[in-house]
């Protein structure tokens, strides 16, 4: 157990201090990509905390991702120069003023009927703090309904699909202050505290990689408190932990609103490292990816899950820009996908596990006996 | 005398059909009261009314003088009533002792109350205790989805033990088990007697003899006759309803 603990916190710290050497190893161009697969690191970890702990299968993540795009982006594109150059004294998107009536004052207030909601967002720690508070309340609402009446497995997997998919078709439709399919494209930078984050600077990098961390760090630390054992007791039994007392939809609800604060929080990022914030965001394709991440890396480990969500994006950048494999790339994911799940149901995460037990085995020879007869019974 | 669990003409039908009909039952603090009754007679419907599994149609339950008539299930187990299920129901994915450790938690069961780590020494030295009277301390750190059935039943009833709850309501605890298992069990059972308050659903009427104070005869949703071991035995309309002609073998 001690053994398994050290190995564990080696792993995380190893992991980090990767994340901070990278920079050391290649140019901004490189780093700007890397960072954008931190940011799916992160939704492997918001994964990982529904699915692998909660039992949760949400496969609208993307919903809660795609909001805290957008608060954000909506801040940095008032604040981008082309926003302040629309001929008015206020910034107005460029967008609203190309479908803007004949005669519609160039002003937030009223250039069309809905542009008034974008005022508040000429004070970019609104937009941050959206990006937050949105998802957040969101999937509290939404906890608070699915699992008060008691809806479980994948009844919850296709309502949040359904959701996130009504949700992007809204936002399709509300072209004059959501630019449609287009999305927001053109963003001012980032300014925190006299720091500008262009994305292909160091600074953003470092801000991915220390968001990376922090969210892990946080999330390993809620996985190992008792809070979290009670949740994982009813992922395997609900009932049984009603008749103990538990409010159940209550811890189910907490975990789902930490999951989606993270995903937010990843749009956020994602936003700041590739400046565009578009409906693709909320596609199914996008929600599914995020779980096959989880799957491939572990689900029931969060540091599987980030690793394997970074992993897969690197690898299809690797194959996918090989020459002789531009035709055949994503059917080499796809195999890998296959293989994963066939041979590693448990991801690479589950892979680690076995290994460090076996290791032990080898180790404590007084142990193996007692744990070594457990372990043919079970098998 | 105090009443720990007192039924009030407690009655539910479904669709019409009256599976439980204008049951009244007192059971005294620390008391050990048996349900005995053929299939169908309406025992496992009582404990499932009685712990919020489904909501009753009319009549009261009370736990100590408090009413609790068709509260939510956590509410009923915050109240004071754990409960045992026929089919032994545990956290299948956590270890032995997790499983003990979640019931332990359960004093404070709040998200917030329990987003701290560990465990307090006074809890390890109880749930080592409980691990010690069910007999699991060798398989403390096993997956309990690998536990054997005898096991998974007592690995319940340690979950029980942790959970401290004032009424414990034991469905078949010996079903399916071996001879050894069930004398084994009847220990356990004789140990939580006296500081918590049962009420047993049981067959197997030598593990009854073992454990029994009292009886109460449920037939097709009614009390058909309430008494001591010896009394029940020789009352002819249990005969005729249940035990059959030859008596209790």
């Amino acid at each position: 157990m001690a053994l398994e603990r050290k190995i564990q916190l080696a792993a995380y710290g190893l992991f980090i201090a990767a994340l901070f050497l990278a920079p050391a190893f290649g140019d901004e161009f490189w780093l700007n990509r890397i960072a954008k697969y931190l940011v799916y690191g992160m939704l492997g970890v918001a994964i990982a905390l529904t699915w692998g702990y909660a039992g949760i299968l949400n496969l609208g993540q993307g919903l809660f991702f795609g909001m805290g795009a957008y608060m954000l982006a909506m801040s940095l594109k008032l604040s981008s120069p082309t926003s302040l150059a629309q001929g008015s004294d206020t910034p107005v998107p460029d967008f609203m003023l190309w479908n803007a009536e004949p005669g519609a004052p160039t002003d937030l207030c009223c250039i069309n009927k809905g542009s008034v909601l974008w005022l508040p967002f000429q004070h970019q720690w609104f937009g941050l703090a959206m990006g937050i508070v949105l998802p957040v309340v969101i999937a509290g609402v939404l906890g608070a309904i699915i699992f008060r009446k008691r809806i479980s497995g994948v009844f919850v997997s296709i309502i949040t699909l359904a959701l996130v998919l009504l949700v992007r078709l809204v936002l399709v439709d509300a072209q004059p202050i959501t630019n449609g399919f287009n999305g927001l494209t053109d963003l001012g930078w980032l300014t925190i505290g006299g720091i500008e984050f262009d994305p292909y600077s160091r600074a953003t990098y470092y801000l991915c990689a220390a968001s990376l961390s922090l969210t892990l760090i946080a999330a390993r630390l809620l996985a190992d408190t008792r809070a979290s054992l009670i949740l994982q007791a009813i992922r395997d039994d609900q009932l049984r932990a009603r008749y103990l007392g538990f409010d159940v939809p209550v811890y189910q609800t907490f975990f789902f609103v930490v999951s989606a604060a993270i995903a937010g929080y990843a749009g956020m990022l994602y936003v700041v490292v590739t400046e565009f914030a578009s409906p693709t965001f909320m596609d199914l394709s996008f929600s599914v990816t995020m779980v096959v991440w989880a799957a491939v890396g572990g689900r029931s480990s969060l540091l599987g899950a980030c690793i394997g969500a970074i992993l897969i994006n690197m690898i299809e950048a690797q194959v996918s820009e090989t020459e002789a494999l531009v035709e055949a790339w994503k059917a080499i994911i796809g195999l890998i996908f296959v293989l994963v799940v066939l041979f590693m149901p448990r991801g690479l995460g589950g892979l680690a596990h076995s290994l460090v037990a076996r290791f032990q085995r080898d180790e404590q020879p007084s142990v193996s006996a007692t744990a070594g007869a457990a372990r043919s019974e079970t098998a | 005398m105090n009443q720990a669990l007192a039924l009030n003409g407690l009655s539910v039908a479904f669709g019409g059909f009256k599976a439980i009909k204008n049951v009244s039952l007192s059971v005294a603090s620390g008391e050990l009261r048996v349900l005995l009754g053929a299939n169908g007679a309406g025992k496992t419907t009582l404990m499932d009314l009685i712990s919020g599994k489904i909501r009753s149609t009319d009549g009261s339950v009370r736990v100590f003088g408090h009413d609790i008539t068709n509260w939510p299930e956590h509410r009923i187990a915050r109240a004071g009533i754990g409960r045992k299920f026929q089919i032994p129901s545990v956290f299948r994915d956590l270890t032995v002792e997790q499983n003990i450790q979640v019931a332990c938690c359960n004093k404070h069961p709040s998200v917030f109350a329990n987003l701290r780590f560990g465990v307090s020494a006074e809890q390890r030295r109880r749930i080592a205790e409980i691990l010690d009277l069910t007999g699991l301390v060798a398989v403390a750190r096993k997956t309990a989805a690998f536990l054997s059935h005898g096991q998974t039943q007592w690995l319940e009833l340690g979950m029980l033990m942790a959970q401290d709850p004032k009424v414990i309501l034991l469905d078949e605890p010996t079903a399916g088990m071996t001879h050894a298992e069930t004398s084994k069990t009847a220990d356990i059972i004789n140990r939580l007697k006296g500081r918590h308050t049962l009420l047993v659903v049981e067959h197997d009427m030598g593990f009854v003899r073992e454990i029994a104070q009292h009886i109460t005869v449920l037939h097709l949703g009614e009390v058909l006759a309430e008494g001591s071991v010896a009394e029940i035995e020789t009352d002819a309309r249990v005969r005729a309803a249940y035990l059959g002609s030859k008596g209790i073998s």
